[in-house]
C-alpha cells in the first residue's frame, strides 16, 4: 500500500477549513498567523510527537490556474494540509498526537470544518481518518529507522568522528581504553531532542528564501 | 512560513489534470511502485529526502456536511510533496537534467505541464503551481539524507566494535579498530547548517 | 554549430593568454558621457579572440563591468534590470550565499573595495614589463583625459622559480590545469576537458555555457540581458583576490605530515587531488610521475569510477569536488551545466620550500573566472562544492584549501590497510586562503563595447 514505505507511514489530510464571512480575519488567515509563530525547531509541538519524522501544514487556499486554455475553476472551500511521515501505525500516531499536544492541534484545526476538539481521541481519530488522503506514490531515502534511532545515530555519528579525529597514531591499549569510555559515555547519554540543530551548535536559521 | 528547515527544502506542488488522463498516471504508479528498478534513479539523487504523490479525483476531496459546500470540480488534482537537501534551482535542474523521463510520465497528464526540458518554462511551470510552507517541523533539521544515512552506517559499525572492544586483547583491539576506521572512512562529514538558500 | 566570430569575442574569454605579466585596473566612471568617451578611446586596443598567427602580442588590453558600471553608461533601465539578479547585486551583496563570512567578509577586502563603487575591470597582460608599463601607460593616458578614476590596481604575474617563470602557485601546487573544452572554442583539445560522454569519450561543452547567445548544455540559451545584441558573444567573470596563508600551509603540511604513514608529499597531494608536479593521484597513487603530468593527453584524462571509497583521491579532494567527472552518476549530468572557466595569475613573490614565510607577506592568486550563468555555475560551485560537502557525501566539511574553516571543521583521507595510504582526518582547520576583494563583472563583445561607446542600446 502506498501510504507505507518501509516503517515509514506517509499521510496526507486535508481538513476542509471553516468558510464564515463573520470571522475577522477569515479563519485560513487565522491559521497562517498561528502557524507563523509556533516554533518549528526542539520546541515544536511535534518534537513531543513521537514517532513524527516530519510535519508540514499548508493552506491550500484554492486551486491554481494555470492559464489559458485551461478552465479556470476553484474551490469550495480552503483546506488544511497535513503532510506527516511517522514511524507509528496510522491510528496509534494520530491518538498519540491528540494526547501529546491537544492544546496545539486545537488551536489549528478549531478553525477546520467539524472539529472535534483533541480531548475526544476517538472523535480526532475519527476526524482525521475522514479527512485522509490516499497516497498514490511513496518514495523515502531512509525508511527503516525509528525518530530516536535516527537522533541517536546522528549523535554517536558526531561523537564518533571526532574520536576518530582525535586519537589518531594513539596505541592500542589507550584506544581500547578510550574506545570503552566514549561507548560508555554515549550509552549513557539521553537521545537528543528531535528538531535540533544537534550537538554543539547555537540554533540559528538554516536560511530563508530571498 | 519558510519552506526550509535547517538543511531541507519542503516542496508542495498541485497541478490540475483532466479526469480521463488520471487512469493512466494510476497505471503509471501502480507500475512504478511494483517495477522497483523503476525507483532506482530517486534512489540516486541522493538529495532527495522523500517524495509523494496524491491524487485527488475531483469528487473526492474530503467532505465533511455540517456546512461545508460541496466542492464542483472539472479536473482531477495532483498533489506532490517532497522534501531535498540543497536549492531549489539544484533540485529543479537535477529533476531536468537527470529524471526528466520519469517526471514527464507522471505530469504529462496535468494541464499545461511544459515538459521538464528545457528546464526554464518547467522552472516556472514548477514555481507557479507550488504552494509555500506555513508551518514545517522536521526531527533532525541539521542532517542531510546523506548525512542520516552515513550516520546509520557509523551506528551499526561502532555497535559491532563495541560488542568486540569488551573481549578483545588491545592488539586485536587495534586491528579492529583499524577496519572500523576503513568500514566509516566515507561517511565521517560532519552535520550542521545549510548553507544560505539562494 | 556555427564557427564562433573570435573577432567579436574579447580573447581573455577564448583563451588563457599564458603571458606572464599582468595588471588589472578598477575603475570609477565619472558620468555617461565621459564614460562612452573612455570606451571609444580604449576600443581600438581591446584584445580580440583572433588567432595569433604572427606570435603572441607584446601585451593585450581587455575590459569588464560590474552593473553599477553599466549603469553609469545610463543604459535603458529595461535592459538593467534583464541582468540576472546575482550580478545585480554585485559579489558583495551575495556574501552570506558565498560563504565569505568572517575574515572573509567585505569589511575585510582590500581598502579601495571600500570607497567609490568599482565600475570596470581593465585587465593588461603582457610579456615583460617594459611591455606591461608601455601598455599601462598608454591606457593611463586615456583614463586621465577622459577624467576616469583609478580606484585601485593588482599587479600578478607567474610565480618565478630559479629564474623562470611557471605555473605554480603559492603553495608549491602546479596549477592553470582543467579548464573545460567547449564547441567553437579553437583550442587542443585533451582528454578529459570538456563531458565525459556514455561510451566514455571526452566531448566539449556547449558553447552556451561560457558564451551567452548560444545553446547550454540544457539545450537553452542562458539567462541573458536584452537586446540580445548587448548580450552575445559575452560572458560574466568573476574577480576574487585570494590570499594564501603559506606559513600556515606549510606548518600544518609539517604538522600532520609527522603523524601520516604516507609522507608530506602523498598528504599535500591528497588535499588536492594531484601531486604538487600535477600528476594526478587518480593515474598515480604512490608518486609523482612527469611522464604523466606533463603530458596532455594524459594529464587530465581520468575518472573516479574505480574509486569509489576516496583511497586513491579522497572524496573531499580540492579537485573531486569541483570537478567531479562521472563522480555522481547519471553520465555527468549533474556536473556539465557546472563547469567554469579559470584565468588569473598569482601576486606577491614566490618562496621557495627552504625559505622562511609569514602569512602577512602579500601572497596569493588572482582567481577569475568566466561562466555564462554566475549563480548556476560559480556561485553552485563556490557554496555547494567548496563551501559544503553534501553533494560529495561528506556532510558540511568544506574544501581542504580553500574553504573557509575558521578553526573548525574536518577533511578526511580515505585509505587503506597499507601502511603508506592510512585513513587520515585533518581537524581544526585554519584558513589557508582568505578572500581579500572582488567582483562580478560583464565582458562584452566588441559589438557590445561599440554600443556602449555610441549610446546604441535602445530601450525594450
Amino acid at each position: 500500500m502506498p501510504n507505507q514505505s518501509g516503517r515509514l507511514y506517509g499521510l496526507t489530510i486535508l481538513s476542509p477549513i471553516i468558510d464564515d464571512d463573520g470571522a475577522i480575519p477569515s479563519h485560513d488567515l487565522q491559521i497562517r498567523k498561528y502557524l507563523a509563530a509556533l516554533p518549528t525547531d526542539e520546541r515544536s509541538p511535534f518534537a513531543r510527537a513521537s514517532g513524527t519524522h516530519l510535519a508540514r501544514l499548508v493552506v491550500m487556499d484554492d486551486v491554481i490556474y494555470v492559464g489559458a486554455p485551461s478552465c479556470e475553476e476553484h474551490l469550495k472551500s480552503k483546506y488544511l494540509v497535513f503532510e506527516s511521515n511517522c514511524d507509528v501505525d496510522l491510528d496509534g500516531y494520530l491518538a498519540g498526537l491528540a494526547k501529546t499536544i491537544p492544546k496545539e492541534l486545537d488551536a489549528i484545526w478549531c478553525h477546520c470544518v467539524g472539529y472535534p476538539l483533541a480531548a475526544n481521541v476517538d472523535a480526532f481519530v475519527a476526524y482525521m481518518k475522514a479527512c485522509q488522503l490516499e497516497t498514490s506514490f511513496f518514495f523515502a531515502a531512509v525508511n527503516d529507522k525509528t525518530v530516536p534511532q535516527a537522533l541517536r545515530a546522528l549523535m554517536t555519528h558526531n561523537a564518533v568522528a571526532e574520536f576518530i579525529a582525535s586519537h589518531q597514531g594513539v596505541a592500542p591499549a589507550e584506544l581500547q581504553g578510550e574506545f570503552l569510555a566514549l561507548m560508555a559515555k554515549l550509552a549513557a547519554e539521553p537521545t537528543p531532542p528531535a528538531g535540533s540543530m544537534g550537538p554543539h551548535r547555537l540554533m540559528k536559521t538554516g536560511g530563508h528564501n530571498e | 512560513m519558510s519552506n526550509i528547515n535547517g538543511k531541507v527544502y519542503a516542496m508542495n506542488v498541485v497541478t490540475p489534470m483532466r479526469p480521463w488522463k488520471t487512469f493512466f498516471l494510476r497505471a503509471i504508479f501502480f507500475l512504478l511502485w511494483n517495477v522497483k528498478p523503476m525507483q532506482n534513479d530517486l534512489i540516486d539523487l541522493s538529495f532527495i529526502e522523500f517524495a509523494r504523490w496524491v491524487i485527488v479525483p475531483r469528487r473526492k476531496f474530503p467532505y465533511l456536511g455540517k456546512g461545508q459546500e460541496k466542492e464542483s470540480l472539472k479536473y482531477d488534482y495532483l498533489l506532490f510533496f517532497s522534501n531535498f537537501n540543497g536549492t531549489w534551482n539544484q533540485y529543479i535542474d537535477a529533476f531536468s537534467a537527470v529524471l526528466s523521463k520519469g517526471l514527464d510520465l507522471i505530469w504529462r497528464w496535468s494541464d499545461k505541464y511544459p515538459g521538464s526540458v528545457p528546464v526554464t518554462p518547467f522552472k516556472e511551470y514548477i514555481a507557479r503551481v507550488q504552494f509555500d510552507t506555513d508551518y514545517y517541523y522536521t526531527a533532525y533539521p541539521h542532517a542531510t539524507a546523506n548525512d542520516l544515512k552515513s550516520a546509520h552506517v557509523v551506528q551499526d559499525a561502532v555497535t559491532a566494535l563495541s560488542a568486540r572492544a569488551r573481549e578483545c586483547s588491545p592488539e586485536e583491539f587495534g586491528d579492529a579498530y583499524l577496519d572500523f576506521v576503513l568500514q566509516v572512512q566515507t561517511h565521517l562529514g560532519e552535520t550542521g547548517e545549510a548553507p544560505v538558500a539562494c | 554549430m556555427s564557427k564562433l566570430n573570435a573577432s567579436d569575442i574579447q580573447g581573455f574569454v577564448l583563451r588563457g593568454y599564458n603571458l606572464p605579466l599582468a595588471r588589472y585596473y578598477f575603475l570609477h566612471l565619472a558620468g555617461a558621457k565621459q564614460a562612452r568617451e573612455l570606451l571609444e578611446r580604449l576600443h581600438p586596443l581591446i584584445t580580440t579572440g583572433q588567432r595569433w598567427d604572427s606570435g603572441k602580442p607584446d601585451s593585450t588590453v581587455n575590459l569588464a563591468f560590474t552593473h553599477q558600471g553599466l549603469a553609469a553608461f545610463e543604459l535603458p533601465q529595461a535592459t538593467l534590470i534583464s541582468f540576472p539578479v546575482e550580478f545585480q547585486q554585485g559579489m558583495r551583496g551575495r556574501a552570506a550565499i558565498l560563504g565569505d563570512t568572517k575574515r572573509n567578509a567585505p569589511e575585510h577586502w582590500d581598502a579601495f573595495w571600500h570607497q567609490e563603487t568599482v565600475h570596470a575591470w581593465l585587465g593588461v597582460n603582457a610579456q615583460t614589463s617594459e611591455s606591461l608599463e608601455t601598455c599601462c601607460d598608454g591606457v593611463q593616458t586615456i583614463l586621465t583625459e577622459t577624467g576616469t578614476h583609478v580606484l585601485g590596481s593588482q599587479d600578478a604575474a607567474a610565480a618565478v622559480v630559479d629564474g623562470k617563470p611557471t605555473t605554480k602557485e603559492h603553495f608549491g601546487y602546479t596549477d592553470g590545469f582543467g579548464n573545460p573544452d567547449f564547441l567553437g572554442v579553437e583550442r587542443s583539445t585533451q582528454p578529459g576537458q570538456g563531458k565525459r560522454m556514455p561510451d566514455g569519450t571526452w566531448a566539449p561543452l556547449a558553447t552556451g555555457e561560457l558564451l551567452l547567445g548560444y545553446a547550454d548544455e540544457a539545450g537553452e540559451l542562458p539567462l541573458a540581458p536584452v537586446p540580445h545584441l548587448l548580450a552575445a558573444n559575452g560572458t560574466f567573470m568573476v574577480y576574487r583576490k585570494l590570499h594564501q596563508n603559506v606559513a600556515t600551509f606549510r606548518e600544518q603540511l609539517e604538522k600532520y605530515a609527522a603523524q601520516y604513514g604516507g609522507g608530506k608529499e602523498k598528504l599535500a597531494a591528497k588535499f588536492i587531488g594531484r601531486w604538487r608536479d600535477g600528476t594526478p593521484l587518480e593515474l598515480s597513487t604512490d608518486c609523482p610521475d612527469p611522464t604523466i603530468a606533463q603530458d596532455p593527453m594524459q594529464s587530465t584524462n581520468f575518472t573516479y569510477g574505480d574509486d569509489p571509497e576516496g583511497t586513491q583521491c579522497p572524496l573531499g579532494a580540492h579537485l573531486r569536488r569541483v570537478h567531479p567527472r562521472d563522480a555522481f552518476g547519471f553520465d555527468g549530468k549533474l556536473v556539465h551545466r557546472r563547469r567554469i572557466t579559470r584565468r588569473g595569475l598569482p601576486y606577491g613573490r614566490f618562496a621557495s620550500e627552504d625559505e622562511a614565510v609569514s602569512d602577512l607577506e602579500d601572497r596569493g592568486v588572482i582567481f577569475m573566472a568566466l561562466n555564462a550563468s554566475l549563480m548556476r555555475q560559480f556561485e553552485f560551485v563556490q557554496q555547494q562544492w567548496i563551501e559544503y560537502g553534501n553533494d560529495a557525501k561528506q556532510g558540511n566539511d568544506k574544501d581542504m584549501l580553500m574553504g573557509n574553516h575558521d578553526g573548525c571543521g574536518r577533511f578526511v583521507i580515505q585509505g587503506d590497510k597499507t601502511a603508506t595510504n592510512p585513513p587520515f582526518v585533518c581537524s581544526h582547520l585554519p584558513n589557508f586562503v582568505e578572500l581579500r576583494g572582488g567582483d562580478y563583472f560583464f565582458l562584452p563583445s566588441l559589438t557590445a563595447l561599440g554600443m556602449l561607446a555610441r549610446g546604441l542600446v535602445d530601450p525594450r
